[in-house]
């Protein structure tokens, strides 16, 4: 609970719905464009892409890092938050 | 590390099951691989052949060993760019043979750096990855490997630079081919761990360079030291100038992170002769050593990449500028992007973000630069810059809305995300909407002023005429000069200034015994006089004026206020023939299952039971506009005169036989439809943290009409919470897109009560969704709400809005925990 963002907590207390990427944590501005440009352009698009991972940490942060470019610690913070809400969710 | 790229290359023919069941082969059970899947199983199916090869080949290469298997524990955290490790990867392969020659100090000391500084994976684009985290790391690193290699290489002065100058190459091909892989992160890292003054790299082109720049730099950085033949220091700048790519994207790179660390730093004043020396050389690498010198000396305390060194002679300075008009062209877009970066970085830090604009030239040296800077990169001097500049002139005065103003000159792209950024700004910042009324006030007077002036401009042309004097004869001798100048004034057709007036106005006067009034043309009045004259008469015009604007507006609000009027009563009348109509309906449903009451209605009667006692009065207009649309357009509803206990009363009689047909079967609107998901722990918090809540998704602005829904959505909040008597407020905030409500409540454990049986329940069709909001903010936005203390109550008893869950017991409340 301590070591996540605000960001994090926000999405994971709800379902996603139409959420932008850039709801997710770790997705800012900059990154949130990338994947919207490769066509990952709602967050449950990125959710599916998790799933179709089957939810495996590596692969996924793989996938972000090479659609993106996102940095590790961004590869974390989304993981962890799709992870969590699909604990919660799905 | 050939043969594996070698069968790397060919995965890239694998067909998906191919893929799939390689990974198989290797131990590793792949998901679907789909297109977007196909890389990420691609890199995992090379990384998983490395790991054989390097299981097997681990004896032979020590050095390729030691690195790729920092490689695969650092698979995912940053080091050295990737530029680094593409570099150093083919550079390990086809340099070494020519640098045989050169000294093994030299290619020791590159490929203990490498080690040292965990080299990234084979990847070129690796560098992608900088984090906070590893920015000490690589700060720790970075001095010692450079204090190692200075040390080390001050004794072979001409071999490291032939390997360099291989390496340059090297790392010139594998950046150009890396172009693509721009990572914003790397220069955050830069900016983040910059701690010195890099003054020449206010030189370098404004244009932001990709992440490849900032790749480049770690690698540069530890080469440095094992470049100069100047002592540590210099050593470090001299070799990276050596690498004119690396530097140059350094140098742009860093130009932008350095400045902010500029600022912290102390090394501004040893910097300015620096920038000065290298403004004068323009672009002819003639760096003076000094300058070079001076910047280095400050440099190595700060353990970061360090200012400057000199340049080399020409053929870095040409191939810099050969780089650099191929990079300006090609990274101008990516330029957008970095600034946008940097700003969105900014914005999280408004620290460093204030350090950044100013840097970037709203602030004194960074003025300088930008100006030092110009002359020497006429070529990079594009439109980015000069944008940058003029949005940093901006920024200085507007600190707070620096990340503002800075993202709106950017004409290109990044159109979208500012406006999004611009956006959260705006609903932030509240004095932002202060902003703008200040802006349109500084325009209504200034055409107020232009008005005025204008005003005042033709009163002074009219006064040019009016006025009129008479004549005075004062004795004899005057008479008849006087008589003699009017003949002749008759006579000339001049204006000389004098008009002749006769008696008679418009008359033509051709004697002297007609004028009776001379009257001049040209009126000398006194200045204050005339200034009292014109004072008054644009008083009067503009008093006119305005009382003619007062009229008008006054009409136009009574109009309106009649026309609200006239609707609202309107409503009340056709609510209120409902009602009639109801009540009849169901008096006559009553009527044909008990055969013992009349089947008609007197009109008083329903009158009373439907108006409250206390609203009689007021309604007595309504009601009689309904009384009379219903005798009129009403067809099932009959009025008749009855005699009642001896009275006699008009009454209504309903008169439609069937009832099946009036059975309108309307999908309820506003009810509560149940609960989507459980509350626990992991989507709601597990302790109410405030007494005020914002409910997202109860409705949807643009579908409503009229004025009073959201009296509906009040009731609908306070049914559902009508074992928690302690809300006190609620707002509707009607203009909302996403359905908004806010709810204030007397305590944070009402508030998690509230929260609980409102959080993900379906009303409406819409999933509504409950958050906190702080309550100092929720004070702010309704200040009404301070005082509120009185529970409120759902109106009626009817709990309309929860019919539809009557039927259906839900189990919420049984879950959840309090």
């Amino acid at each position: 609970m301590s070591s996540t963002s605000q960001k994090h907590k926000e999405f994971v207390a709800e379902p996603m719905g139409e959420k932008s990427v850039m709801a997710l944590a770790g997705i800012g501005e900059v990154l949130g464009k990338r994947l919207e440009e490769k066509g990952f352009d709602k967050a449950y698009v990125v959710l599916g892409q998790f799933l179709v991972l089957k939810k495996d940490e590596e692969l996924f942060r793989d996938w972000l890092k090479d659609t993106c470019g996102a940095n590790a610690k961004q590869q974390g913070d989304c993981y962890g938050c799709l992870r969590e809400w699909c604990d919660s969710f799905l | 590390f050939f043969f594996a790229s070698a069968t790397i290359m060919a995965a890239a023919q694998l067909t998906d099951e191919e893929l799939s069941s390689e990974l198989k082969r290797l131990g590793f059970v792949p998901g679907p691989v789909t297109e977007s899947t196909r890389p990420v199983y691609l890199k995992k199916l090379k990384k998983l052949r490395e790991d054989q090869q390097q299981r097997g080949a681990r004896s032979s290469k020590g050095r390729n060993s030691g690195i790729t298997s920092s490689n695969s524990s650092n698979s995912n955290s940053a080091a050295v760019a990737g530029a680094a490790g593409l570099g150093a990867a083919p550079a390990r392969g086809d340099v070494t043979p020519p640098s045989c020659a050169s000294s093994p100090g030299g290619r020791a000391a590159l490929g203990a750096k490498r080690s040292v500084s965990a080299g990234k994976g084979a990847l070129g684009f690796s560098s992608d990855e900088s984090d906070v985290e590893v920015n000490p790391k690589k700060r720790g690193l970075q001095p010692g490997a450079r204090r190692d290699r200075g040390s080390g290489v001050q004794q072979d002065r001409p071999g490291p630079n032939v390997t360099l100058g291989v390496l340059g190459k090297e790392g010139a091909g594998g950046v150009c081919s890396d172009f693509g892989k721009s990572s914003p992160g790397q220069l955050l890292l830069v900016r983040r761990s910059g701690g010195s003054a890099a003054p020449w790299w206010g030189d370098a082109a404004e244009d932001s360079e990709t992440g490849r720049r900032e790749a480049d730099t770690p690698e540069s950085r530890s080469l440095n030291g094992s470049r100069s033949p100047f002592g540590p220091n210099s050593g470090s700048s001299a070799g990276r100038y050596s690498d004119s790519e690396e530097e140059e994207e350094e140098e742009e790179g860093r130009h932008r992170n350095r400045r902010p660390s500029s600022r912290q730093s102390p090394f501004k004043s040893p910097s300015h002769p620096l920038r000065s020396v290298r403004g004068a050389a323009a672009g002819s690498g003639q760096e003076a050593p000094g300058g070079g010198a001076v910047a280095l000396d400050d440099s190595p305390g700060a353990g970061t990449p360090d200012a400057a060194g000199e340049r080399r002679p020409s053929e870095e300075a040409a191939r810099r500028t050969a780089w650099g008009v191929l990079r300006n062209r090609s990274y101008k877009s990516t330029a957008d992007s970095l600034s946008d970066i940097i700003m969105e970085d900014c914005g999280s830090a408004p620290h460093s973000n204030h350090h950044h604009h100013a840097a970037v030239g709203g602030e004194d040296s960074g003025a300088r630069w930008g100006l030092s800077v110009r002359p020497r990169y006429a070529v990079y001097r594009s439109l980015p810059a000069l944008a940058r500049q003029d949005r940093c002139n901006h920024t200085a005065p507007s600190r707070p809305y620096s990340p503002l103003s800075a993202l709106s000159p950017p004409p290109s792209k990044p159109a979208v995300p500012e406006d999004e950024l611009l956006q959260q700004f705006r609903r932030d910042e509240v004095s932002g909407g202060g902003r703008l009324s200040a802006h349109s006030l500084s325009t209504v007077l200034l055409t107020a002023a232009c008005l005025f002036f204008v005003l005042l401009g033709l009163v002074y042309v009219r006064m040019r005429g009016g006025g009129a004097a008479q004549t005075e004869g004062v004795d004899a001798n005057y008479e008849k000069l006087i008589a003699t100048a009017l003949e002749w004034l008759i006579k000339t057709g001049e204006d000389v200034g004098i008009r002749l007036i006769g008696s008679q106005p418009g008359e033509a006067v051709t004697t002297v015994s007609k004028i009776t009034h001379l009257e001049s043309t040209h009126p000398k009045m006194s200045f204050i006089c005339r200034f009292r004259r014109a004072f008054f008469m644009v008083i009067h015009r503009v008093l006119l004026f305005i009382a003619g604007v007062a009229v008008i507006f006054g009409v136009l609000l009574y109009v309106k206020y009649r026309w609200r009027k006239e609707e609202e009563e309107t409503r009340q009348m056709y609510d209120m023939v409902e009602k009639i109509i109801g009540v009849l309906k169901s008096h006559g449903d009553a009527c044909l299952e008990n055969k013992d009451l009349q089947p008609y209605l007197p009109i008083p009667h329903v009158r009373d039971s439907l108006v409250q006692p206390q609203e009689r009065k007021k309604m007595k207009k309504v009601w009689e506009r309904a009384v009379a649309f219903l005798s009129t357009n009403e067809s099932r509803i009959q009025t008749e005169t009855q005699r009642i206990k001896g009275a006699d009363f008009l009454v209504w009689r309903w008169i439609q036989p069937s009832l099946t047909c009036d059975q309108i079967s309307s999908i309820p609107s506003k009810v509560w439809q149940g609960k989507a998901f459980p509350l626990d722990r992991r989507n709601s918090p597990p302790n109410s943290l405030t007494p005020c809540l914002k409910i997202r998704n109860m409705f949807d602005p643009v579908m409503e009409v009229g004025d009073n829904w959201h009296l509906a959505i009040h009731e609908a909040i306070l049914e559902k919470c009508s074992d928690n008597d302690g809300i006190v407020h609620i707002a509707v905030d009607k203009n909302s897109r996403e359905g908004c409500v806010y709810v204030k409540c007397l305590s944070a454990e009402h508030s998690g009560k509230a929260f609980k049986a409102l959080h993900g329940s379906w009303f409406d069709g819409k999933l509504v969704t409950v958050k906190y909001l702080r309550l100092d903010r929720y004070h702010q936005r309704f200040p009404e709400a301070v005082g509120c203390i009185t529970p409120l109550k759902p109106s009626s008893k009817h709990m309309s809005s929860l019919s539809h869950l009557r039927q259906w017991p839900s189990t919420d409340s049984l879950l959840g925990f309090s």
